[in-house]
């Protein structure tokens, strides 16, 4: 008897675990309209019985806030258009995007992938050029004129243009008016400024005041790269090769970093929270980041009015601009998507010609585009009374005019973590700036052999 | 990657065991059975642990696949951010490793006395920590030791510090923090098992120990270190294992800056795990370099464990080892 049940269980064992893998339903990622979800599944059996059914497209990204909630929005607008469509808005983390489209990309697999996929911009040539012939060429399908010409270069192999470029990473320089008026400093003071005048105001408001002029963690590439994009300047040259020892932009940056911890004037934080806590509770004066910052920054409502936003600190270095970039990311077809042609008309429509749009986005979710013609739309030119009445968003859009077009080439994540490590060895003393230079260039050159 | 190794040699120990006995009457379905959990096995074992060999011999580099046969492991020689994860690794390893055992044999002895009140509370409260999840605790952690985190808050409130201490900002008192967030994490957990393995341990030896003259400490070297030699092994070898896959904790200890460029600190908590998940995911995918720096953990944690098995044998295992190699050498004479 005992045996007989110990088969028994051992083969309705094996069974259900055949059967699980049959069944493999890999997507734990959340559907993020529940309605959607069920009607899909609904759609999925009509499917089956009818051929003369909705296209479906689908499409991966990250931050249900932002991303999805944008691509939802601009999915309902095409969908209003046109019947036969229907979309599947998937979330998942950014890790995990990128983890997903990188195994199944590598396994030269098709039927796992989206028709639309949302890549941050410096890891797109990564993918570009890794994957090559994964993604649609879009060059002829949209007009890239219309688009901010740095973002469009992000986007480009050989002459080809791949992608549709999306929110802007444009920076700013935001500060408490409040806090800089009590020291002394009026809006024309801060207008157009070096990194060195704004360390020695720094050290004015810090003695004027006790305020720290900006929350840093010393080991975040992010004011790094925005001081290389300010000067044109990346880790790599046009052609992809290293300029690291040689980049006299990189080079005064890591000074700057210095001067800045040297000059007692921020609070140190490691990790997101902290950074964004520490101007949020008023204990700094200012950040300095890209655009989507604002939204961060605006969920202290109490501080409302109090806030000014001015163009970027330039470095010294003579082609050193008051405009750079930090993050933001596109959206990518397949190529091998089932409804690339669909995917392309609505990327075609939407991102690439609904002014409205781009209106709808920029007031609900703080998204500055890099589609041109939307700059010009009234929620851009509007004032926002958080920042005393700026029409922070236009300036965002002039700034953004002036980005200097590079090329982040394939290795950004690689050259930063051999810079900031060898940074880390400057700051503390142990190293001198060439010496940290020299050894980041050649953990880099290992590093991308 | 040895974890299913290890599960993997007690399931086909079972399985033989299990075949000895079933032999005469049930060969025939004997194997069937077998065939069923076999296929499982070499699916998705077998075949992922020498498929990765293989990829460890290739190497990637836009979208082109070569076979370079030992490249990859010559490449790892010079690579300064191996060396940085492997040496990161070993400090860890070293320093954790041997706190926690001893916390948790200091621990699992106290709470062993009958006389001590409410042991079950105590015993449930260290062990706690063992259930909360990765990646919660690590946050937790983080919260703690942040700039203006409750440990710094209240150093400056007792007065002990006159400034914050930047916890994560410097590669040492990071690589510190790491290590005291996985000692709460781990400790009870090895706890229990010197509990139960004291609780084997019969109340007579002790007994006689005490009535012989021997003090409490003095049976605790003598008596319970000497009986406990199998589980500490254990512990010991489970906790290598483990410290050497470390993931979890160094990835969100030091995630979320605003673009997290290192691993920590100067790359202060960058282990070999974390390298072989930005080597496939964050670097250009070359997954076959991943692989080789995967196949490394494994070799060590092989070699690792099989110095821990010789220092941890019991004298009976030394001596008979020595008969072995004094009969070969015999053989080998005549």
């Amino acid at each position: 008897m005992k045996k007989i049940l110990l088969v028994i269980s051992v083969i309705a064992l094996s069974i259900g675990l055949f059967a699980a893998c049959a069944k493999s339903t890999p997507d734990t990622a959340t559907n993020t309209s529940g309605n959607q979800q069920k009607d899909s599944q609904q759609k999925d059996t009509e499917d089956q019985s009818s051929s003369s059914e909705k296209q479906k497209i689908t499409v991966w990204a990250w931050d249900p806030n932002f991303n999805i909630a944008i691509m939802n929005e601009a999915a309902s607008i095409y969908e209003a258009a046109h019947d036969n469509v229907e979309f599947e808005i998937v979330e998942m983390a950014k890790a995990d995007v990128e983890q997903k489209l990188h195994t199944t990309l590598a396994s030269k697999m098709t039927e796992g992938l989206p028709d639309i996929v949302l890549i941050e911009d410096y890891n797109s040539q990564k993918y570009l050029q890794s994957y090559p012939g994964s993604f649609a060429d879009l060059t002829d399908k949209l007009n890239y004129n219309d688009f901010a010409p740095y973002k469009v270069e992000l986007m480009t192999v050989d002459s080809k243009i791949y992608g549709i470029p999306f929110d802007s990473g444009v920076t700013g320089f935001f500060y408490r008016s409040d806090i800089l008026a009590e020291a002394g400093y009026g809006a024309e003071d801060l207008n157009n400024i070096t990194w060195d005048r704004l360390i020695e105001i720094g050290k004015d408001v810090k003695a004027k005041t006790g305020k720290a002029i900006i929350s840093f963690d010393k080991s975040d590439g992010g004011l790094m790269r925005i001081m290389l994009n300010s000067s044109g300047l990346w880790y790599f040259d046009a052609e992809g090769n290293i300029t690291v020892s040689n980049n006299e932009a990189l080079k005064e940056a890591m000074e700057t970093y210095k001067k800045i911890l040297d000059a007692d004037i921020i609070i140190p934080t490691a990790g997101w929270n902290e950074w964004v806590g520490a101007f949020n509770n008023g204990d700094a004066a200012s950040v300095i980041s890209g655009c989507w910052i604002t939204g961060s920054v605006k969920a202290a409502t109490d501080q409302s009015g109090k806030w000014a936003a001015a163009p970027v600190p330039r470095l010294n270095y003579t082609e050193s601009k008051n405009a750079s970039n930090l993050g933001g990311s596109s959206w990518y077809i397949l190529d091998a998507a089932q409804n690339k042609d669909l995917a392309i008309d609505f990327m075609n429509e939407v991102f690439g010609g609904n002014v409205d749009f781009y209106q709808t986005i920029l007031t609900n979710n703080g998204a500055v585009a890099s589609y041109l013609p939307a700059i010009k739309g009234s929620a851009y030119s509007a004032a926002d009374e958080f920042f005393g009445g700026q029409a922070v968003f236009a300036d965002m859009g002039k700034w953004m005019n002036e980005i200097p077009s590079i090329n982040y080439g394939l290795y950004t994540y690689e050259a930063d973590s051999a810079i900031m490590a060898n940074l880390e060895d400057y700051l503390s003393g142990s190293k001198t700036v060439e010496d940290a230079l020299k050894d980041a260039e050649a953990q880099l050159k290992s590093q991308i052999q | 990657m040895l974890a299913p190794l290890i599960f993997f040699d007690y399931l086909t120990q079972s399985i033989i065991d299990w075949g000895i006995i079933m032999e005469r009457k049930l060969k025939k379905y004997g194997l069937i059975f077998i065939a069923v959990a076999m296929i499982l096995l070499a699916l998705f074992m077998f075949y992922p642990v020498l498929y990765s060999f293989y990829l460890s011999l290739t190497s990637t580099k836009l979208g082109k696949t070569d076979f370079v046969w030992f490249a990859n492991y010559k490449r790892i020689l010079t690579d300064p951010l191996f060396w940085t994860s492997l040496k990161n690794t070993f400090v860890i390893l070293l320093i954790q490793v041997p706190v926690m055992l001893f916390l948790a044999l200091i621990l699992a002895t106290i709470l062993n006395d009958k006389s001590i009140k409410f042991r079950g509370f105590f015993r449930t409260a260290l062990f706690l920590p063992a259930v909360t999840s990765l990646i919660a605790y690590t946050i937790l952690f983080k919260m703690l030791f942040s700039y203006t985190g409750l440990l710094n808050t209240t150093l400056m409130r007792i007065n002990l510090i006159s400034e914050p201490i930047e916890w994560m900002s410097n590669p040492i008192t990071a690589k510190a923090v790491l290590i005291i967030a996985m000692i709460w994490r781990w400790t009870g957990y090895n706890m229990v098992f010197y509990l139960s393995g004291m609780q084997n341990i019969s109340e007579d030896i002790y007994e006689a120990a005490s009535i012989d003259g021997a003090s409490k400490i003095k049976s605790f070297f003598m008596i319970t270190l000497p009986l406990l030699k199998p589980m500490i092994l254990f512990t010991t070898i489970m906790s290598t294992i483990g410290t050497l896959q470390l993931f979890d904790e160094p990835m969100n200890l030091s995630q979320g800056g605003v673009t997290a460029a290192t691993i920590g600190p100067s790359n202060s908590l960058l282990t070999l795990s974390v390298y072989i998940y930005n080597l496939s995911f964050k670097y250009v995918p070359n997954f076959g370099y991943g692989a080789t720096v995967a196949y490394v953990i494994v070799i060590l944690i092989g070699i690792l464990t099989l110095i821990q098995f010789r220092v941890g044998a019991t004298d009976d295992e030394k001596e008979a080892r020595k008969l072995k190699k004094q009969n070969r050498r015999e053989k080998r004479r005549a």
